[in-house]
C-alpha cells in the first residue's frame, strides 16, 4: 500500500466526517505520475474510490487498454487510434453506411460492427440485441466523454470488457436474489409472490449496465467499478434500487407493473442509490485490496 | 318690581293660619335665599319682622346661610343705630345668636358689635339695655377673642349699668331694675369668668373712685360674694387671658361652663360638672345648711318657708293658677307646705331611706350625702349629673337641669325629695302610686299595690279623683286628656330616640329602676333591683316603648299622664323634653297647656313667651309673682343671689296670685295685678309688655345657657360611656387575669409535680449510676489484674523466646564447627593422598635421573669418540643450505607480491562484474519496458491493422458487390457477344482459380520470393527495377509475361513487375509510371484508395483488353476447381463468376492473384 503511506493521514478523518475524495485525487495524481502506469493499482483505486471526473477518461482509457501504460507512447498510440477511427469512419462513409446525418451513436455502432466484422450487408438490416446494448451504452458514453474518438474507443473497449464477463453475467440474477434476500427478504418474497423475480429488467441492469436507467452522472460511478473489472457492482445497484423504491414496489402487485416501474425509476435519488450501492458492495464483497 | 310685589304677598301669606301654606312660603323664601345672593330679600325680611315680629320670618332669619349673614348684620347694624327699632333688632340679634349660626365668628369683626356696645353705653332704656346686655353676654363666649379689642367697652358698660342699679337714673321702673340687676349680675359673672385679671383690675381701678364706692358696696359686692376666686387670678395674667390661643381650645359651651364654675350660686353652679360639683356640694351642704341660703337642703326648707323654692313647687301654683279654682291651687300648696317640713327633714333621709330602710328620719345632711351618693351614685357616679336624665341622654339633661334647677347635687336630693313631696303631698296613695310604677318593676312584691303600667294613668286618675279635690280632678282630667294626647304623641317618638336607639337603653333601664326603687321603694332593697329590673323589662317589653321607658319617665314624665294634681308638676318637664325649642310646642299646646300647665318659670318662659298676648300677660304675672318673693327674700336674705331674688319674686307673686287673683280671668288678673302693684293703669300694659320682654330675654338667655349645658352634657356622657366601657374592659381583663392566674396556679402545681417526678427520676438515675460506677470500678480492677498477669506471662514468653534464640545460635555455631572440621578433614586427607603420589613420583623421577645420568655418561663417551670426522661436511652443507634458503626466500617474496596484485585484480574484476550484472538487469528492465511500450504501440498498430483488414474486407465485399452488379451488366453484354462466351468463361475460370487456390501457394511463394527478390534482382533486369514487392505493377507485369511465368508461380511479383509494368505502362499510359513507387513504399489508405480507383480503372481497361489476353487462360483453367471453391466461399455471387470470368483477360486474372497475394500475406 504505497499510496496509503503517501496519503494524508487526515484522510481517515475526512472520510469519517463525510468528505470523500479529498485525498483520492492526490493519490490518483501520484499514481498517474508513475511512468509505467500500474494498471493493478489503478484498478484497485478505481474500485475503492470514485474517480475524479477530470481523470476519469484517462483512467478508463488506460484501464480499458486504449492507452498503453507508458506515457511516452500515449501520443503515438492515440494518434494511431485517431487514424484508425478516421479510417473506419471514412470506410463507412465510402460504403455509404453512414453519412453526415447519421446519429453519432449509430456511427459508433457501425464502426464497431465494421471492426468486429459484423457489419451487415445493408444498413437497413434489423439490429441485433447486442447492437441495442451497444447503442444504449454508446449513448450514455456520449454524455460522459466529449471527444468522439475517445468516446468511440471507450465505448468499444467497454463493450469488449462486458463481453469478457459474458460468462459471469448469467450468474448475476442469482447473486441478485441472494443479496436481496440478505438485505430484505420480505421484498424478495413479495417479488416472488408476484412472480416478478424472473421478469425483472435484468437485461437493462446487467447487459446494458444501467445505461438509460440511471443518469450519466451516477452511472459513471458505477461504470468506474465495471471498467476496473467488477461486474458485481451491478448486482448491488440493482438491489439498492429495489431497496430504495421498496415501498412503491411493495405497493405494486403486478409483475408487469413492477418491471415497468423499475425500467423507469425516478432519477432524483440515483446518486444516493449509487452511493448506497457502493457501500453495500463494499460491505458484502469487502473493500477491494490491491490484489483484487 | 314684580318680585317686590310678589314678596309682599308672600310675606303676608307667611303668617297665614294654614300650616301647609305657611310651610310652602317658608320653603319658597329659603329657595330664594339660596338662589339670590343680594341683600334685598334679607332686608325685606328684616323690615317685615320688625313690623310684625312674625315667627316665620324670625325662623327664616335665624337660619340664614353664609352669604346672607353679612347683609343681615349690616341691616341690623343699621337698625340698631335707630332708637325706635333698636329693641326689636336686639331681640332679633339675640335670637340669631342663640342659635349659634355658623357665621358667629364673624360677629367680632362685624360693625354691629361696636354699635351694640355704643348703644349699651348710651341708651337709657332699661329694656333695651337689659336685652342688649343679655345679647352681649350670650355673644361673649362665642367671640372670646374679640374681648381684646372691646374689653374696656365691656367694663365700661358693666360700670355704667351697675351704677344704674343703684342710682336709677330717670324714671326707671323698679320692676325693670330687677331685670337689669339680674342681667348685670350675669354680665359680672361672664366678665369675671372670662377675663378675671382684667376685670378685677378694672374693678379695682373703677371702684376705688369715691363716687363709685357706694355702687360697689350696694351692687358689686353682693355679686362678688357669689363667686369664688378665679384660678386665673393666681396663675394667669392680664395679657395671658387675652391670648387668643387660650380661647381656641375652648368652645362656646366650654366658656359658659368655665364661667359657671366659678360661681358659688347654686343655681348658677348647678350647671357645672356633675361629679366635681356634687362632691363640692356634698361637702358644702352642712355649712350651707347652717347658712340656710341656697344649699340643696335649704332649698326645700326655703321652698317650705316660701312655698318651695324648687321649680316644682313654684310650678304647682302656676299650674293651678291658670284658670284654676283656688282649691286645687291652694290644696297642693298647703299640702306641700304641710309636707314641707317632712320633706325638709326627710328629703335627704327619704332618699337614704329608700336606699337603706334602716336609716332613721333623723338622718341629716352628712347621711344624706351618702345615701344620695349611694342611690344616685350608680348613675351619678358615671359622671352624669342626674341619674334619670342619663337614661335618655339628649332630652334628659335639660329635663333634669330644669327639673333640678338648684344644681347637680341638690337636684338628686331635691327631686327625690320632691318626688316624695309630690307624692306625699298629693296623698299617701299618691306616694304609693308613685311607688307603684317604680315597684311595678319589682313585680308582685308589693302585692296589692301592684299595677300594670298601662293602667297607671287610669289608676292614678282614679286615685286622684278619689283623693284629690273633685274640682281639681275635673280640671286635671281635662288637662290630662289634652296632655296625654300630646305626650303620647310626643313621647313615643321621643323614647325610641332617646332610649331604644341609644346604646344606653339597657343602661338607662338599669339605671332607672336602680334609682327609682332606691328613691321610691327603698324598702325593697337594692338587692332586688336586678330582678325587678328584669321583671319590669319583661313586663314592659311587650308594651310600648313609652311604657318601657316609664320607669324612668315616671318620676318626671309618668306623672304627666296622670290627671292627679301632683302630676301636673311633672308634666312641664315632659313638654320641655319634647320641645326644647319654643317654636313647636306652643302652637300645639294652645291655650290648654298655658292655662293648665304651670311649669317652672324658665320652662314656662320657653313655652309661654312666644305666645300670643294673653299668654304673655298671664306668664308675666306669674313671673312677677315669682320675682316678688325673690325680692322679698332678697330683703329677707340680703346676700341672696339675683336669681334667687327672681325666684322668690315669682314665688311670692304666685302666692299672692293664688290668693288674690285665683278666680280672675287673665285680663282681669292683669287688672288685678295692676291693682296689686299699684302702678298707674295707663302705663300698665306697656310696662308689663316691657317686663315680659325682659323676662323673655332673660329666659332666652337662660335657655341658651341650658343648651350649652346640654352640649356639654353630651360630651360628658360620651366620657361616661367610654369610662363604662373601660370599666367593662377592666373587669373583663380582671377576669382574664384571674383565669390566667388560675392557669398559672395549675401550671405551678403541675410544675411541682413534674419537679417531684424529675427529682425521683434523678435519684433513680443516681443510684443506677452509682451502681454502674461500682461495677465499672470492679471490672477495671479485674482488668488491671488480668493485664498484670498477661504482662507477666508476656515477659516470661519473651524470656523463653530469648532462650530459644540463644540455643539456636549455639546450635548453629556447633553445626558450623562440625562442618568446618569435616571440610578440614577432607582437605587434609586430600593433601595426604597428594603428598603420597608426589612421593611416588619423586621416587620415579629419581630413578629416571639415575638412568639418564648413566645414559648421558654413555653418550658423552660416544661423542668423544665420533666428533672429529663430520665437522667439514657439515659446514659445507650448512653454507649450501643457507644460500638455498635465501634464494627461496626471495622467490617467496616475489610470489607473495604477485599474489597480492592478482588478488587485487580479482576484486576489481568482481566489482566490475557486479556492475555489469546490475547494468544488465537494468538493461533488461529497460528492455522489458521498451518491449512493453513497443508492445503497446504494436497492439495499437495491430488493432489498426486489424481495422484496416476489416476495412479492406468491407471494401472487398463492396467491390464484390459491385462486381456482381457489373457482371449482371456483363450478362447483358454477353447476349450481345455470344460467340465469345466460351472463351470468356474459360478465362474467367482460371482467374477464379488463381484467386483462391493460389492463396496458400502464394504464401509460400511469397516467402520464397523474398529470397528470390534478393537473389534475383539482376535477372528481371527491368528498366525501373521497382523495389516494391507487392506492387500492382508486378501483378500486371505478371499478366503480361504470364504465359511463361505462370508455370512458376513462386516467382516473386517483383520480378514480374518489371516486364508487366513496362508493358502496362505502355498499354495504359502515363499515370501508372508514378504510381508504382508510392504503392511500393507505403500502404496508406490513400494509396489504397488510389489503388482501388486504379483497379477500377483497370477493370475497365482490362475489360477492354479482355480479348487480348485470352492466351493466358490455359494455366488458369488447370487450377479451375480450386478457384471455384474459393470464389464460392468468398462471395455468393460466385455462381455468376464462371460466366464473366472467361471473358476476363489473363492479365486481369493475374492482377487478381496479385491482389490476393497481398491480402493473403496480411492474413498470414
Amino acid at each position: 500500500m504505497t499510496e496509503d503511506s503517501q496519503r494524508n493521514f487526515r484522510s481517515v478523518y475526512y472520510e469519517k466526517v463525510g468528505f470523500r475524495g479529498v485525498e483520492e485525487k492526490k493519490s490518483l495524481e501520484i499514481l498517474l505520475k508513475d511512468d509505467r502506469l500500474d494498471i493493478e493499482k489503478l484498478c484497485t483505486f478505481s474500485q475503492r474510490f470514485p474517480l475524479p471526473s477530470m481523470y476519469r477518461a484517462l483512467v478508463w482509457k488506460v484501464l480499458l487498454g486504449i492507452l498503453p501504460p507508458h506515457h511516452e507512447s500515449h501520443a503515438q498510440v492515440m494518434m494511431y487510434r485517431k487514424e484508425q477511427y478516421s479510417d473506419v469512419l471514412h470506410a463507412l462513409k465510402v460504403v455509404r453506411f453512414v453519412n453526415d446525418a447519421t446519429p453519432q451513436v449509430e456511427v459508433y455502432l457501425r464502426m464497431y460492427q465494421l471492426e468486429s466484422g459484423k457489419l451487415p450487408r445493408n444498413p437497413s438490416f434489423p439490429l441485433k440485441p447486442e447492437d441495442e446494448v451497444f447503442l444504449a451504452i454508446a449513448k450514455a458514453m456520449e454524455e460522459m466523454v466529449e471527444d468522439s474518438v475517445d468516446c468511440y474507443w471507450i465505448t468499444r473497449c467497454f463493450v469488449n470488457q462486458l463481453n469478457k464477463y459474458r460468462d459471469s453475467l448469467p450468474q448475476l440474477p442469482k447473486a441478485f436474489e441472494q443479496y436481496l434476500n440478505l438485505e430484505d427478504s420480505r421484498l424478495l418474497s413479495h417479488l416472488k409472490m408476484c412472480s416478478a423475480v424472473s421478469r425483472l429488467p435484468y437485461d437493462l441492469w446487467f447487459k446494458r449496465c444501467f445505461a438509460g436507467c440511471l443518469p450519466e452522472s451516477s452511472l459513471q460511478r458505477v461504470w468506474d467499478k465495471v471498467v476496473s473489472g467488477s461486474c458485481k457492482i451491478l448486482v448491488f445497484v440493482a438491489v439498492e434500487i429495489l431497496l430504495t423504491f421498496k415501498l412503491k414496489v411493495m405497493a405494486l402487485n403486478n409483475s408487469e407493473k413492477i418491471t415497468k416501474f423499475l425500467e423507469n425509476i425516478p432519477q432524483d435519488s440515483s446518486d444516493a442509490i449509487v452511493s448506497k450501492a457502493i457501500d453495500l458492495w463494499h460491505k458484502h464483497c469487502g473493500t477491494p485490496v490491491h490484489s483484487a | 318690581m314684580a318680585q317686590q310685589a310678589n314678596l309682599g304677598e308672600l310675606l303676608s301669606t307667611l303668617d297665614s293660619p294654614v300650616l301647609s301654606e305657611r310651610d310652602e312660603v317658608t320653603a319658597i323664601f329659603k329657595e330664594n335665599l339660596n338662589a339670590d345672593r343680594g341683600p334685598m330679600l334679607v332686608n325685606t325680611l328684616v323690615d317685615y319682622y320688625l313690623e310684625t315680629s312674625s315667627q316665620q320670618v324670625l325662623h327664616i332669619l335665624t337660619t340664614l346661610q353664609e352669604p346672607h349673614d353679612k347683609h343681615l348684620l349690616d341691616k341690623m347694624n343699621e337698625y340698631v343705630g335707630k332708637a325706635a327699632s333698636r329693641l326689636s333688632t336686639l331681640s332679633l340679634l339675640g335670637h340669631a345668636i342663640r342659635l349659634q349660626p355658623p357665621w358667629k365668628h364673624k360677629l367680632s369683626q362685624a360693625p354691629l358689635l361696636p354699635s351694640l356696645l355704643k348703644c349699651l353705653k348710651v341708651d337709657t332704656d332699661v329694656v333695651v339695655l337689659t336685652t342688649g346686655v343679655l345679647v352681649l353676654i350670650t355673644m361673649l363666649p362665642m367671640v372670646p377673642q374679640a374681648g381684646k379689642q372691646h374689653l374696656h367697652d365691656f367694663f365700661d358698660i358693666f360700670g355704667r349699668l351697675s351704677s344704674w342699679c343703684l342710682k336709677k337714673p330717670g324714671h326707671v321702673a323698679e320692676i325693670y331694675l330687677v331685670h337689669l340687676h339680674a342681667s348685670v349680675y350675669a354680665l359680672f359673672h361672664r366678665l369675671y369668668g372670662m377675663y378675671p385679671c382684667n376685670f378685677v383690675s378694672f374693678l379695682r381701678s373703677h371702684y376705688t373712685m369715691k363716687e363709685n364706692l357706694e355702687t360697689f358696696e350696694e351692687v358689686v359686692k353682693p355679686m362678688m360674694e357669689h363667686v369664688r376666686i378665679h384660678p386665673e387670678l393666681v396663675t394667669g395674667s392680664k395679657d395671658l387671658e387675652l391670648d387668643p390661643r387660650r380661647w381656641k381650645k375652648l368652645e362656646t359651651h366650654d366658656v359658659v361652663i368655665e364661667c359657671a364654675r366659678i360661681s358659688l350660686d347654686p343655681t348658677e353652679a348647678s350647671y357645672e360638672d356633675g361629679c366635681s360639683v356634687s362632691h363640692q356640694n356634698s361637702a358644702r351642704p352642712p355649712p350651707r345648711a347652717a347658712d340656710v341660703t341656697a344649699s340643696p337642703h335649704v332649698d326645700p326648707q326655703n321652698s317650705f318657708g316660701s312655698v318651695t323654692s324648687t321649680p316644682h313647687s313654684a310650678s304647682r301654683p302656676m299650674s293651678s293658677t291658670p284658670g284654676q279654682p283656688p282649691p286645687p291651687l291652694s290644696s297642693p300648696a298647703p299640702r306641700l307646705s304641710a309636707e314641707a317640713p317632712q320633706a325638709a327633714l326627710w328629703s335627704p333621709s327619704l332618699v337614704c331611706g329608700m336606699a337603706t330602710p334602716p336609716t332613721s328620719p333623723g338622718n341629716v345632711p352628712p347621711d344624706c350625702a351618702q345615701p344620695y351618693s349611694k342611690a344616685f351614685g350608680a348613675s351619678g357616679g358615671k359622671g352624669t349629673p342626674s341619674g334619670t336624665p342619663a337614661t335618655s341622654p339628649p332630652p334628659a339633661p335639660p329635663c333634669h337641669s330644669d327639673d333640678c334647677v338648684h344644681g347637680p347635687c341638690p337636684p338628686p336630693t331635691a327631686p327625690h325629695a320632691r318626688k316624695e313631696e309630690r307624692t306625699d303631698p298629693a296623698r299617701p296613695c299618691l306616694h304609693r302610686q308613685h311607688h307603684l310604677p317604680n315597684d311595678r318593676g319589682l313585680e308582685e312584691l308589693p302585692g296589692s299595690k301592684e299595677l300594670p303600667l298601662s293602667d297607671l294613668p287610669g289608676f292614678l286618675g282614679g286615685l286622684a279623683s278619689e283623693e284629690d279635690s273633685i274640682e281639681k280632678d275635673k280640671e286635671e282630667a281635662a288637662i290630662y286628656k289634652e296632655l296625654s294626647e300630646i305626650t303620647t304623641a310626643d313621647t313615643e317618638p321621643l323614647v325610641p330616640r332617646g332610649g331604644f336607639d341609644s346604646p344606653f337603653y339597657q343602661d338607662s333601664l338599669l339605671g332607672c329602676p336602680r334609682k327609682t326603687p332606691s328613691a321610691t321603694a327603698g324598702a325593697q332593697g337594692t338587692s332586688v333591683h336586678p330582678e325587678s329590673f328584669n321583671s319590669s323589662l319583661d313586663k314592659l317589653g311587650p308594651d310600648t316603648p313609652k311604657q318601657a321607658f316609664t320607669p324612668i319617665e315616671l318620676p318626671c314624665g309618668g306623672p304627666d299622664e296622670s290627671p292627679a294634681g301632683s302630676r301636673e308638676r311633672q308634666t312641664p318637664p315632659e313638654p320641655r323634653i319634647l320641645t326644647p325649642s319654643p317654636f313647636r310646642v306652643p302652637s300645639q299646646r294652645g291655650a290648654g297647656l298655658s292655662s293648665g300647665q304651670p311649669p317652672p318659670y324658665d320652662h314656662l318662659f320657653e313655652v309661654a313667651l312666644p305666645k300670643a298676648a294673653h299668654h304673655f300677660v298671664s306668664t308675666k304675672t306669674q313671673e312677677l309673682i315669682k320675682k316678688v318673693p325673690g325680692s322679698s327674700e332678697g330683703a329677707w336674705v340680703p346676700s341672696a343671689s339675683p336669681l334667687e331674688v327672681l325666684d322668690r319674686l315669682i314665688q311670692q307673686g304666685a302666692d299672692a296670685h293664688s290668693k288674690e287673683l285665683s278666680r280672675l280671668s287673665l285680663p282681669s288678673k292683669s287688672v288685678d295685678w295692676t291693682h296689686f302693684g299699684g302702678s298707674p293703669p295707663s302705663d300698665e300694659i306697656r310696662t308689663l309688655r316691657n317686663q315680659l320682654l325682659l323676662l323673655h330675654n332673660q329666659l332666652l338667655y337662660e335657655r341658651f345657657k341650658r343648651q350649652q349645658h346640654a352640649v356639654r352634657n353630651r360630651r360628658l356622657l360620651r366620657r361616661v360611656i367610654r369610662a363604662a366601657a373601660l370599666e367593662e374592659h377592666n373587669a373583663a381583663m380582671k377576669d382574664q387575669l384571674k383565669l390566667q392566674e388560675k392557669e398559672i396556679q395549675i401550671w405551678k402545681v403541675s410544675l411541682q409535680k413534674e419537679r417531684a417526678r424529675y427529682s425521683q427520676l434523678q435519684e433513680q438515675r443516681d443510684t443506677m449510676v452509682a451502681q454502674l460506677h461500682s461495677q465499672i470500678r470492679q471490672l477495671q480492677h479485674d482488668r488491671e489484674e488480668f493485664y498484670n498477669q498477661s504482662q507477666e506471662l508476656q515477659t516470661k514468653l519473651e524470656d523463653c523466646r530469648n532462650m530459644v534464640a540463644e540455643l539456636r545460635l549455639e546450635l548453629k555455631k556447633a553445626n558450623s564447627k562440625v562442618c568446618h572440621t569435616e571440610l578440614l578433614l577432607g582437605q587434609v586427607s586430600q593433601k595426604l593422598s597428594n603428598s603420597e603420589s608426589v612421593q611416588q613420583q619423586m621416587e620415579f623421577l629419581n630413578r629416571q635421573l639415575l638412568v639418564l645420568g648413566e645414559v648421558n655418561e654413555l653418550y658423552l663417551e660416544q661423542l668423544q669418540n665420533k666428533h672429529s670426522d663430520t665437522t667439514k661436511e657439515v659446514e659445507v652443507m650448512k653454507a649450501a643450505y643457507r644460500k638455498e634458503l635465501e634464494k627461496h626466500r626471495s622467490y617467496a617474496l616475489q610470489q607473495s607480491q604477485r599474489l597480492d596484485t592478482s588478488q587485487r585484480r580479482v576484486l576489481e574484476l568482481e566489482a566490475q562484474l557486479a556492475k555489469k550484472d546490475h547494468l544488465l538487469v537494468e538493461q533488461k528492465k529497460y528492455l522489458e519496458d521498451v518491449k512493453l511500450q513497443a508492445r503497446g504501440q504494436l497492439q495499437a498498430a495491430e488493432s489498426r491493422y486489424e481495422a484496416q483488414k476489416r476495412i479492406t474486407q468491407v471494401f472487398e465485399l463492396e467491390v464484390l458487390d459491385l462486381y456482381g452488379r457489373l457482371e449482371k451488366d456483363g450478362l447483358l453484354r454477353k447476349l450481345e457477344v455470344e460467340r465469345t462466351e466460351a472463351a470468356e468463361a474459360a478465362e474467367e475460370r482460371p482467374d477464379c482459380c488463381n484467386n483462391s487456390g493460389s492463396g496458400p501457394v502464394r504464401g509460400h511463394s511469397d516467402a520464397v520470393s523474398g529470397h528470390n527478390g534478393e537473389t534475383r534482382p539482376p535477372r528481371p533486369g527491368s528498366t525501373r527495377g521497382g523495389g516494391g514487392s507487392g506492387s500492382v505493377g508486378s501483378g500486371s507485369s505478371g499478366s503480361s509475361s504470364g504465359s511463361s511465368q505462370l508455370s512458376t508461380p513462386e516467382k516473386p511479383p517483383a520480378q514480374r513487375a518489371g516486364p508487366f509494368s513496362s508493358r502496362w505502362e505502355t498499354a495504359v499510359g502515363e499515370p501508372s509510371a508514378s504510381i508504382p513507387a508510392t504503392v511500393g513504399s507505403l500502404p496508406s489508405s490513400k494509396s489504397f484508395l488510389g489503388m482501388k480507383a486504379r483497379e477500377l480503372f483497370r477493370n475497365k481497361s482490362e475489360s477492354q483488353c479482355d480479348e487480348d489476353g485470352v492466351t493466358g487462360s490455359g494455366l488458369s483453367e488447370t487450377l479451375k476447381p480450386g478457384v471455384d471453391a474459393g470464389v464460392e466461399a468468398k462471395t455468393p455471387l460466385s455462381p455468376d463468376g464462371p460466366r464473366p470470368a472467361p471473358p476476363s483477360p489473363d492479365s486481369v486474372g493475374q492482377l487478381r492473384i496479385m491482389d490476393y497475394n497481398e491480402a493473403h500475406q496480411e492474413h498470414s
